[in-house]
Parts: structure tokens; C-alpha cells; sequence
């Protein structure tokens, strides 16, 4: 951007506007000044040359009159010859009246006629000392006329000083009242653009440095969106704004122009490719997103697509679900460039897959109980098994599968709850020595027709603690139950109970097939199973454990896992003793 | 009298159809999962299979693939599925010609179906078994 060059002519028209309004009051009163100390200094050396002279003509005429009475001179000649010979330069005209008053001599200096300046009497006496007459003497001061040219000169010296102490102010004032005009038109909306406010740089380092301000202000408000350029600005600024966003965004953004070369990938699409946003830049499309199913997405160019794909992760073995959208610009858009967002959708996989895991498992959970006893149901019916033995058998499976059913139900009640945050104990004192005892006597039944070994060891009594006997009943259920369930025949379940300080820790040890690091916090998860065929095997919907982290925490405890792969597990739950009263 | 396999990994299921198949006359051979099923096959080929489709080591389906590759052919067999994968498994089934009844069943409908079966091997092969 290129400082618009400063036009000169209305910075100069400026310039003369202003010497007009200049007053030059400061000028003035010092030229004045000078003016009147000049004739000051002339004045007075005027009266003393005046003084001096008039005491040079009174001795002079008394000279005169001591003659006059010593009868030195009597007749006008020897009168005039006399002052004549010895006058003093000042003296210009001298006279003698008798003692009636009548002029008895005169003389005249020849060529000082009218420019005396004062007159002195001396009275005469003759020799007896008696009045006869006066002697008037009229004298000019050695300068006399020179006050006039002094004058004169004065004049113009002070008239030069004023000049030049205007130019000087000049300079100085010239650029602030231009200021002071621009500004003032600037105000009242005259001028619109500020640069119009640039004055001229024959005004002087002020009206340079202010032009600087003015540039400098001027192109600010160009790059901030000066009416002018202000669309050009406005998308720099929204390029910039949009490009952050999209970097911030959490899914991947890529550009690809219509020779198939990407123009831009956000920093979502660099990590979800796992290369760098730079790397990716101006690369083919199908060179980055090479699987089979996306080439053809890319290269029918026109179409939007909108499709979940499994693309290679970071590392090249395991995939990731991605979801790819392809958004093509319209008929006539400016903007020729497709846009593809990519998401990782993988987790959302997961789920949809635990999910659908979990209403497996759910259906086949309650369909076998169902089917059971529809089909033991359907046995009583029938004449053919009136044996008191069947049918006492048929009743017991009957029972046992409803218990089952309603177990069940309830699971799902709980993992509902569990979702809408709902879940609430019901507080009292519960007996964790008796419950255990009670839980193991129950699942003795499971262990024995598995061949597993169900041993409970703990100490003859321990403390009471504040809780929910049904929900912590669940818990133990579900631990001691699962691990019966992955225990293979001839293994062993130890449930032990150890109070520790203010805690009780129940302790559920297997010898069974053991849980792989990778899915051991993963097991606390609702829905979640692992995926092995030997936990598939066993019936179960993965809310179990879920179940049981849930109802710890709420008791103000935890549930943790310690396994390794066909090395059996081991789940710890610690309980507080004086479990918090419930909010 | 004709040799019934029934491979089903719920001990109250089992129960149950072996207390109908033997109440209709059938000698009935208990299997708890599709391995042990095998074996008995392998052992001695019954005339019918009944099978669970979902048995931990060997599934229904696979079970059914394994008999067929081991000779039994003609052996009559009746899958019980389950709803949930019934339409998805039910093709597969009928193209190994098996008879597909899905749970809750009932145990009168499953009897009846295995009879039927088991006269039709009977007629079909009686020279064999003699």
C-alpha cells in the first residue's frame, strides 16, 4: 500500500488562508517599542544638545554685555564684527534693545536663519551700572535637525524587526492555524478523508510530523475497513476468522479444487490423516484418500456424497469408521471448490455396536427364560407328564426362570436409572459379613454344577456400615456371579472381606480366563463385553459390572481391577464404613 | 425307535426336550455344546439333530456344516433360533435343509416335527440300518 502522493496547491491555498487570519499582535508591540525607544533617545539627546547650547549662548552673551560695559563696542559694526568673531557655533542670531526697548543691533548667522531653538537675555548695563537694554541671543543645538532622519531610521529598523519576527512566527503559527482549520472541517463532515487534512511540508518539521500522523491514521483505517476498500478488507479479516475456526473445529475440513488438488485442510483432517496441514496442501485428493470406496466419491465430481467409510488408522493396522461428506459448490458459484468433511466416527461405532451388542443379549437373556417357561408350562398341561416328579420339576423351573426374568428386569431398570443419573439408595444398616454369606450360599449352587471352588474368608465379625442391602447385594451377586461365569471347571473363587481403617474392602479373586489390559477399564462400561470368543460364550449383557461401579460409587466407594490374561482376576471394592448420609 | 442328538447349552432346555422326545419313544443323546455334539456324532450318527443355533465352541450353524462334511447328508435336522437372527440365519438354515423352529417353542410342535423326521429316515433308509 502506496502513501497517496501529498497534493502541494491546497496545502499552499491552505498556507495563504492562514497568513490572512494571522494577526501579528507580539510583532507589532515590539516593533512599537523599539520605535518609541529610539525616538525616546532622540528626544533626550535633543534636550541635552538644547541645554548645552543655551548655556554656550547665555556665556556668550554675557561675555558680550561685560564689553558692552566696559564700552568695548558702541556702534553696530563693531557690534556685529565682535559676535561674529567670537560666537559660539550655537549661536545663530544676536540683538541689542536700549533700555526703551527699541532694537539698537542685530545679527544674523548667514546660513542657520530659522533653525534656532531657543533664546537667552542678558541685561546690559553701561559703565555706572545703570539698565541699558537687553542683550537677546538665539541659539540652535549643534544636531538640530537631525532628529528627523533618527526618526526616520527608527522607523525603518523597527518596521524591519517587525518583518522579520512575522516571518518567524509565521512559520511557527501557519501550520497550527491550518490544523486548527482542517481539523474544524474534518469535524463538520467538509472533509471526509483525512488525508485531506495533510497540510503543506513547506510549513515545517510541525506540518511534516502531523502529515505522518494523518498518513498513518489513514492507512489504519484502510486496513480496518475504510469505506472504500472496505470489502477487501472485510474478507481478509473473514479469511483469517474462518481459517481459525476451522482449524478449531473438531472435524476435519478439506478443499479440493476442481483439478482434484487440495486447497485446504483444516488441522482436525491433519490429525485424523495423520500427517501435517502443510504436507497435505496441494496434494491430489485420491494420493491422501486412496481407499476404494472413496476414489469414486471424489472423482464423480458434481455429486454431494454423504458416507461412512473405514479408512487405515495413524498406524496402518487397525481402521477407523469416517464418516466422509462431499459438499459441491452450485452451478455459477464463484467458488469452484468442493468441500469434504471428515469425521471419526469410530466411537460412535462402538456404541451403535454395544448398543445393538446389548439388545442381543437382551433378547436372547429373556428369551431363554421365556422359552423355558413356555415350554415347562406347556409339559404341565399335558396328561402325558402327570408324574408328581415332572411336575414338581416343572414348577421349580418355572419359579427359577421367573426369578431370572425379573433379575433381569430389574438390571435394565437399573442401568436406565443409571443413565438419567436416577439411581437413589435406600440408606440403612446393613451386615456386609451376613449379605457375603448369604451371597456366596447362593451362588454355591452355580460354582458346584461348574466345578468351581467357591470359598468366602473373613474375619468373625465386622462393622455394621451405613447402606443399600438391595443394591449392595447386587454388587456382590454380580461379582461373585461373573466370576464363576469365567471360571473355567476346577478353578477357584475366593471372596474374602477385610476391614482396613475406616474401610471395607471386599475382595472377589477367580483363577478364570482374565481380562487383557486393554479391556480392563473398559469393563466397568455399560453394554460392554469383550469380544472373545470365550467371553462370548457366556450369556450375559454387560450391564453387570456397570451395575456394580455405579452402586459403589454412590455408596462413596470403588470398584478396581487387577488381571491378566488366563491368569484369573481379581476385584476390589473398597466401602467406606460410615458410608455419607444420602443428600 | 430312532436315535435323537439334541445339542442345547441350557440345562432346563435340554431337560425339557428330552422329556418329550423320550416320552414320543425317541432314544435321546445329550450334548451341552456343539463340540460335544460332534463327538457324539462321530461316535454314532443319530437319525435326527436337534440344535441350539448360539453354543459356546461350535455354533448350530457350524455344527450343521461339520455333520454335512461328515457323511450325514440325509440326517433330519431342526435348528431352534432365535427371533432376534431368525430372518438373517433362516436362509443359510433352509439351504442346508434344515427345519428351523424358533424359541419360546413349544416342546408338543417340536416332538411332532423330529417324529415326522425320524418315520421319513426310517422309510427313506431302512436297508441301511438293518
Amino acid at each position: 500500500m502506496s502513501n497517496p502522493p501529498v497534493s502541494a496547491a491546497p496545502a499552499s491555498r491552505q498556507a495563504d488562508r492562514a497568513a490572512k487570519v494571522i494577526p501579528e499582535p507580539i510583532g507589532l508591540a515590539i516593533a512599537a517599542l523599539i520605535f518609541s525607544l529610539a525616538i525616546a533617545i532622540a528626544l533626550v539627546a535633543q534636550h541635552r544638545a538644547n541645554r548645552s547650547a543655551a548655556e554656550q549662548a547665555r556665556e556668550a552673551a554675557q561675555g558680550w554685555g561685560a564689553a558692552f560695559a566696559a564700552g568695548a563696542w558702541k556702534d553696530h559694526d563693531e557690534f556685529t564684527s565682535r559676535v561674529a568673531a567670537t560666537r559660539p557655533k550655537v549661536v545663530v542670531a544676536a540683538g541689542a534693545r536700549d533700555a526703551a526697548g527699541a532694537v539698537q543691533y542685530a545679527w544674523k548667522a548667514p546660513q542657520r536663519a530659522g533653525r534656532e531653538s531657543g533664546t537667552v537675555e542678558v541685561a546690559l548695563r553701561d559703565a555706572q551700572g545703570a539698565a541699558a537694554g537687553a542683550l537677546v541671543v538665539s541659539y540652535a543645538a549643534a544636531n538640530a535637525g537631525a532628529l528627523f532622519p533618527f526618526v526616520g531610521g527608527a522607523l525603518v529598523v523597527s518596521l524591519g524587526v517587525y518583518w522579520y519576527l512575522y516571518r518567524r512566527l509565521l512559520t511557527h503559527t501557519l501550520p497550527f492555524a491550518a490544523l486548527e482549520r482542517s481539523l474544524r472541517h474534518h469535524a463538520q463532515g467538509i472533509e471526509g478523508d483525512l488525508r485531506a487534512l495533510q497540510l503543506s511540508d513547506s510549513l515545517g518539521t510541525v506540518a511534516q510530523a502531523w502529515n505522518g500522523l494523518v498518513l498513518r491514521i489513514a492507512q489504519l483505517e484502510k486496513q480496518g475497513g475504510a469505506p472504500a476498500e472496505q470489502s477487501d478488507a472485510l474478507r481478509r479479516f473473514e479469511a483469517v476468522s474462518l481459517r481459525t475456526a476451522l482449524d478449531r473445529l473438531p472435524v476435519g475440513v478439506l478443499r479440493v479444487s476442481p483439478d482434484e488438488r487440495i486447497t485446504y485442510a483444516n488441522a482436525a483432517v491433519a490429525r485424523l490423516l495423520g500427517r501435517a496441514a502443510e504436507e497435505l496442501t496441494d496434494q491430489v485428493i485420491s494420493d491422501v484418500l486412496d481407499a476404494e470406496r472413496v476414489r469414486p466419491l471424489l472423482s464423480a465430481s458434481r455429486r454431494p456424497a454423504d458416507e461412512t467409510l473405514e479408512l487405515p488408522d495413524r498406524d496402518g493396522q487397525t481402521r477407523r469408521a469416517m464418516r466422509l461428506q462431499v459438499a459441491v459448490p452450485k452451478d455459477g458459484e464463484p467458488d469452484q471448490d468442493r468441500l469434504l468433511v471428515l469425521q471419526d466416527v469410530t466411537h460412535l461405532r462402538e456404541m451403535e455396536q454395544a448398543r445393538d451388542n446389548f439388545l442381543y443379549h437382551v433378547t436372547h437373556e429373556l428369551r431363554t427364560p421365556l422359552t423355558n417357561i413356555h415350554a415347562y408350562a406347556e409339559t404341565l398341561t399335558r396328561p402325558d407328564f402327570d408324574d408328581e416328579q415332572t411336575r414338581k420339576e416343572c414348577y421349580n423351573v418355572i419359579v427359577s426362570e421367573t426369578n431370572r426374568l425379573s433379575k433381569l428386569v430389574e438390571d435394565i431398570l437399573s442401568i436406565s436409572q443409571l443413565e438419567v443419573g436416577s439411581l437413589r439408595l435406600e440408606l440403612g444398616d446393613v451386615d456386609l459379613l451376613r449379605l457375603m454369606r448369604e451371597m456366596v450360599q447362593d451362588n454355591l449352587g452355580a460354582a458346584d454344577e461348574k466345578g468351581v471352588d467357591l470359598t468366602l474368608k473373613a474375619p468373625p465379625k465386622t462393622p455394621i456400615i451405613r447402606g443399600d442391602k438391595r443394591r449392595l447385594a447386587v454388587l456382590l451377586n454380580n461379582l461373585i456371579g461373573n466370576a464363576i461365569k469365567y471360571t473355567p471347571a476346577a478353578g477357584r473363587v475366593d471372596v474374602s472381606l477385610l476391614v482396613e481403617g475406616r474401610w471395607i474392602r471386599v475382595v472377589v479373586r477367580d483363577s478364570g480366563i482374565g481380562i487383557s489390559e486393554a479391556d480392563q477399564p473398559k469393563v466397568f462400561e455399560k453394554f460392554y463385553r469383550c469380544a472373545r470368543d470365550e467371553v462370548q460364550a457366556v450369556a450375559g449383557t454387560g450391564l453387570g459390572l456397570a451395575i456394580g461401579r455405579e452402586i459403589a460409587h454412590l455408596h462413596g466407594g470403588d470398584i478396581r481391577v487387577a488381571s491378566a490374561m488366563g491368569q484369573g482376576s481379581t476385584f476390589t471394592v473398597d466401602l467406606p464404613i460410615n458410608a455419607r448420609e444420602e443428600e | 425307535m430312532s436315535r435323537v442328538l439334541v445339542a442345547e447349552d441350557d440345562p432346563h432346555i435340554l431337560r425339557v426336550v428330552s422329556l418329550w422326545l423320550n416320552r414320543q419313544g425317541h432314544e435321546v443323546i445329550e450334548a451341552r455344546n456343539g463340540i460335544q455334539a460332534l463327538e457324539l456324532f462321530e461316535r454314532q450318527p443319530p437319525d435326527v439333530l436337534v440344535t441350539d443355533i448360539n453354543m459356546p465352541g461350535l455354533t448350530g450353524l457350524e455344527l450343521l456344516d461339520r455333520i454335512r462334511e461328515l457323511g450325514g447328508a440325509d440326517i433330519g435336522v431342526v435348528v431352534l433360533t432365535n427371533r432376534w437372527d431368525h430372518r438373517e440365519i433362516g436362509e443359510q438354515l433352509n439351504e442346508r435343509g434344515a427345519r428351523v423352529i424358533p424359541k419360546p417353542f413349544s416342546p408338543n410342535e417340536l416332538a411332532k416335527v423330529v417324529s415326522e423326521m425320524a418315520s421319513r429316515s426310517a422309510g427313506a433308509a431302512p436297508s441301511g440300518r438293518e
